[in-house]
């Protein structure tokens, strides 16, 4: 397992704002990486520091083991980028930016983007995302738009794949379509770094995440062992059951009964003990919601004032998705 | 209910209604002056200044009514100077002012008005921002009320500031005041014709560059009229040929203003400004919002083989700008070139005066056609400049606008981004002076034209191409210098560097402030002993600046800002 990105004391200053205080970042091979953290938090500064956009006010970045200011081309040549907010030309078709982006990513030696097997993925891409190609760039809505950089990014094979914030704007059903595509190239060997604040699809897709605030990272592992500082969510009805034995226990925390319902948290990774205590009550209703992202985010950003907005429940596939936002971070 | 009462109660509701619909009104009026105040000041100051000048300019020079009959004669007598100037109606001074320089202020104020109208109308809906306020009680049809009002209010302006102008340099009033309103009306046509073009073409790069062309087109056509047209017996007072009576600036030189002070004219563009007004105003109340007339055609599907660099991709974006300044560039030339043989037939109308003029330019080794030759060759100079500037203000929009973001992520690095608007744009200044130098060949060669050799003609038009390809590489710096102030600075470096050197004389600069401009540095050949150290000067001024630009682009972040 090698490392494809790292960063180590990552700073960047926009005269006296901190975008970056001291990042460190690691990406290894073949995963699909969560960078998480709500707006202002400088997910989209490192990505264009890892893209040589911008330069580092101090700190090192390597991307393939190498420098993305200096040798921007030779970084540019294994990867493929998704803004979150994707600009077009706007007398270009979509169709006409995608083959642009594919050619320039293949240099004028491999060729390959004029190749069958390059126009059949492109067909097969724009067919699965429902896209129309042959618009002008400026006929289209904020999802098409997005659709472009994704279909441009995912129609040949890089090593990399920059995402963020990709599905911004696209229904549920391309979300779906995004995520199998990026699973699909995954299997093909790619390394996935996708930044998001969209929970869902990062708990979906991701095993690892680092989530950043105030430009450093502030937490980082694998969903699992994160999940494991946090606590599992139980609830049952509340039929007159004596929960005295419950409270008891020392993996027990904050019982009380409310709605109808007896609720407690309990650590998650001691979450067997209190099966039996439950079985023995013989409680009816069992629900036992293991931590979401969002308990773990909200753990880290919970200090400052933050809101979580919950979609309508009327969106298309009735499920909630939590966006965060927290102020004061620049 | 009473019927009485209904019927109070209905009035009230439509009284509600309007003064609502005022509101609206009066707030987007005062958005509309807000978002404008610096644009709106330096184009009536600007105007204003222009026609003070030349004011002063003109009494300074020929404060005298017979220095003034004197060159209003050899001007009647050369339709290549009444192309430039305008309708000679008489040696009184005011007259002689705006003989020469109300056409320049009807050009002015009709781009001032045609830009505008765009700015307020499809520019807004092309962003989406009209949306935004369709949404509200003011709906489609009170913006489009609102950019009319303030295009009406700011032409008012104009008029005023020639007004004031003129009547500060002593001129007499009436006739100042009839100028005044003379350019605000021809801004007020071209206000109508700027929102009318808005309704039909889908973008505002479009509506601009269409509306734009239709002022200049109307500059030519009055330009046609007046070359054409009829002198007297005396040579100072003239009739316009029938050309001018297709332009709106045609119609405000026949207001006769100091002479014959006519106002009925006047009427003509007035109603053109209504016609068009209405027929944008019929045209918007049917269309669905963020539609055209002229529907956006579907695009390509795949892309075009050739469509595979940075360099490709800028080419296609600028080819429209490219192939609109070159075929000015044609134009130009085209027109240079058939100055001649219009001269040798005015030749026979005051044999004497031009005799005089002839000789003494014979006795500097340059022919009058070569004079006017070099003379247009400068304006193809300025139209290859402004080509060349605006491939520095692309590299800049796509940098600002975020599409430069997805270019840059693939392999192109920063140099070679910047390295392929270099060469277009030179590429592009080569090409405009190619097809200008063409132009005036091809014309010379078929009016049978000897008084200028075909060389002369390659030699004026590569003399123009240091001074164009200072406004490539010195934005090109400013651009890695200091990007977000590419955009400004190039129109002002542009604007500064046309007004001191092609338009300091007329205005009566000193030499040494007009030097300032690179076009005063332009070569002129004549013949043997053309001076060419100017353009080497700012040869090597181009190609130093564009190195720089090249070497501080490597260590350039790319930034929005």
């Amino acid at each position: 397992m090698g490392t494809i990105i790292q960063t180590v004391g990552l700073h960047k200053h926009f005269g006296r704002v901190r975008a970056l205080d001291g990042l460190d970042l690691e990406v290894r091979r073949g995963e699909i990486h969560g960078f998480l953290g709500p707006n202002g938090a400088g997910k989209s500064t490192t990505l264009r520091i890892l893209l040589g956009l911008a330069r580092a006010t101090a700190g090192t970045a390597r991307v393939f083991g190498l420098d993305p200011w200096a040798q921007s081309v030779q970084v540019h040549r294994r990867l493929a980028y998704v803004p979150g907010d994707v600009r077009l030309w706007p007398n270009l078709s979509g169709g006409e930016t995608i083959d642009l982006l594919c050619r320039l990513r293949e240099g004028t030696s491999g060729r390959a983007s004029e190749g069958a097997a390059y126009r059949q993925r492109k067909a097969y891409l724009c067919d699965a995302f429902d896209f129309d190609p042959g618009k002008k760039g400026r006929a289209y809505s904020k999802g098409n738009r997005q659709k472009v950089a994704l279909i441009a990014a995912l129609a040949t094979d890089a090593e990399l794949y920059l995402f963020d914030e990709p599905t911004s704007g696209l229904d549920p059903l391309m979300e779906m379509v995004f995520r199998r595509e990026t699973l699909a190239a995954v299997e093909r060997g790619a390394t996935v770094l996708l930044s998001s604040h969209i929970l869902s699809e990062v708990e979906v897709l991701c095993r690892r995440v680092s989530i950043i605030r105030g430009g450093r990272i502030v937490d980082g592992g694998t969903l699992d062992s994160l999940r494991h500082l946090s606590r599992t969510e139980v609830s049952f009805a509340d039929d007159g059951v004596d929960t005295r034995t419950l409270g008891g226990l020392g993996t027990v925390h904050d019982l009380r009964a409310d709605g109808g319902r007896v609720r407690f948290g309990a650590d998650s990774d001691r979450i067997a003990e209190v099966l039996p205590v439950l079985g023995a009550l013989g409680v009816q209703g069992l629900i036992i919601t293991p931590p979401s992202l969002e308990e773990l985010f909200l753990r880290h950003y919970g200090d400052t004032s933050v809101a979580d907005e919950h979609d309508a429940p009327g969106t298309a596939t009735g499920r909630r998705r939590h966006r965060l936002r927290a102020r004061g971070h620049g | 209910m009473p019927p009485g009462r209904r019927q109070g109660g209905a009035a009230i509701g439509s009284a509600r209604e309007d003064t609502a619909e005022v509101k609206a009104l009066r707030i987007l009026w005062g958005q509309r002056l807000r978002r404008d105040r610096w644009q709106v000041m330096v184009w009536v100051l600007g105007i204003g200044a222009l026609a003070l000048f030349a004011a002063a300019a003109i009494q300074q020079t020929f404060g005298e009514q017979s220095s003034r009959a004197e060159i209003l004669q050899v001007a009647v007598a050369t339709p290549a100077i009444l192309m430039l100037r305008g309708l000679a109606r008489g040696a009184d001074q005011g007259a002689f002012t705006f003989f020469q320089i109300y056409s320049f202020l009807a050009l002015l104020a009709g781009l001032m008005s045609t830009f505008l109208a765009v700015r307020h109308s499809r520019a807004e809906e092309e962003s989406g921002s009209a949306e935004l306020i369709s949404a509200t009680p003011a709906g489609r049809l009170i913006p489009a009320a609102a950019t009319f009002l303030h295009g009406t209010a700011t032409n008012v302006l104009v008029g005023l500031a020639v007004f004031a102008a003129f009547a500060a340099q002593g001129l007499d009033p009436a006739g100042s005041l009839l100028a005044g309103a003379a350019t605000g009306a021809v801004g007020m046509a071209f206000l109508g014709a700027g929102l009318l073009v808005a309704q039909l073409m889908g973008t505002a790069r479009g509506a601009n560059g269409l509306s734009a062309a239709l002022v200049v087109l109307a500059y030519f056509l009055r330009g046609i009229g007046d070359a054409t047209g009829t002198p007297n017996a005396d040579g100072t007072v003239m009739t316009a040929g029938a050309a001018s009576w297709f332009s709106p600036i045609g119609w405000g030189q026949q207001t006769f203003a100091y002479t014959g002070d006519r106002w009925s004219p006047l009427l003509l563009p007035l109603t053109l400004a209504v016609a068009c007004g209405g027929a944008a105003w019929v045209i918007l109340q049917r269309r669905d919002s963020g539609t055209s007339v002229w529907g956006a055609l579907p695009g390509r599907v795949a892309a075009r083989p050739g469509l595979g660099s940075a360099t490709a991709l800028a080419l296609r974006l600028q080819a429209g700008s490219i192939i609109g300044w070159s075929l000015g560039g044609l134009a130009t030339g085209l027109l240079a070139g058939s100055l001649g043989g219009a001269i040798a037939a005015a030749d026979t109308a005051d044999s004497n005066i031009t005799g005089s003029l002839r000789a003494m330019l014979q006795a500097q080794g340059v022919s009058l056609t070569q004079l006017f030759i070099s003379a247009l060759f400068s304006i193809a100079g300025v139209l290859a400049a402004t080509c060349a500037l605006q491939a520095i203000i692309r590299l800049r929009q796509e940098e600002a606008g975020g599409t430069a973001e997805i270019l840059l992520a693939a392999p192109v690095s920063r140099t070679r981004w910047l390295a392929g608007y270099l060469v277009l744009g030179a590429a592009s200044v080569v090409l405009v002076m190619v097809l200008t130098a063409f132009g005036a060949w091809f014309s010379l060669t078929v009016s049978r034209d000897t008084s200028v050799d075909g060389w002369t003609v390659w030699e004026t038009a590569a003399a123009q191409l240091p001074a164009a390809l200072i406004y490539l590489a010195v934005p090109a710096l400013v651009f890695v210098l200091r990007p977000s102030a590419t955009i400004p600075m190039g129109w002002a470096l542009l604007g500064a560097g046309v007004v001191l050197g092609i338009f300091g004389g007329m205005v009566g600069l000193d030499q040494d402030v007009r030097n300032i401009s690179p076009f005063s540095h332009t070569p002129v050949p004549n013949g043997t002993t053309t001076d060419w150290t100017g353009a080497w000067w700012m040869l090597a001024i181009a190609v130093l600046a564009a190195l720089v630009a090249l070497l501080g682009m490597r260590r350039r972040e790319i930034t929005t800002a």
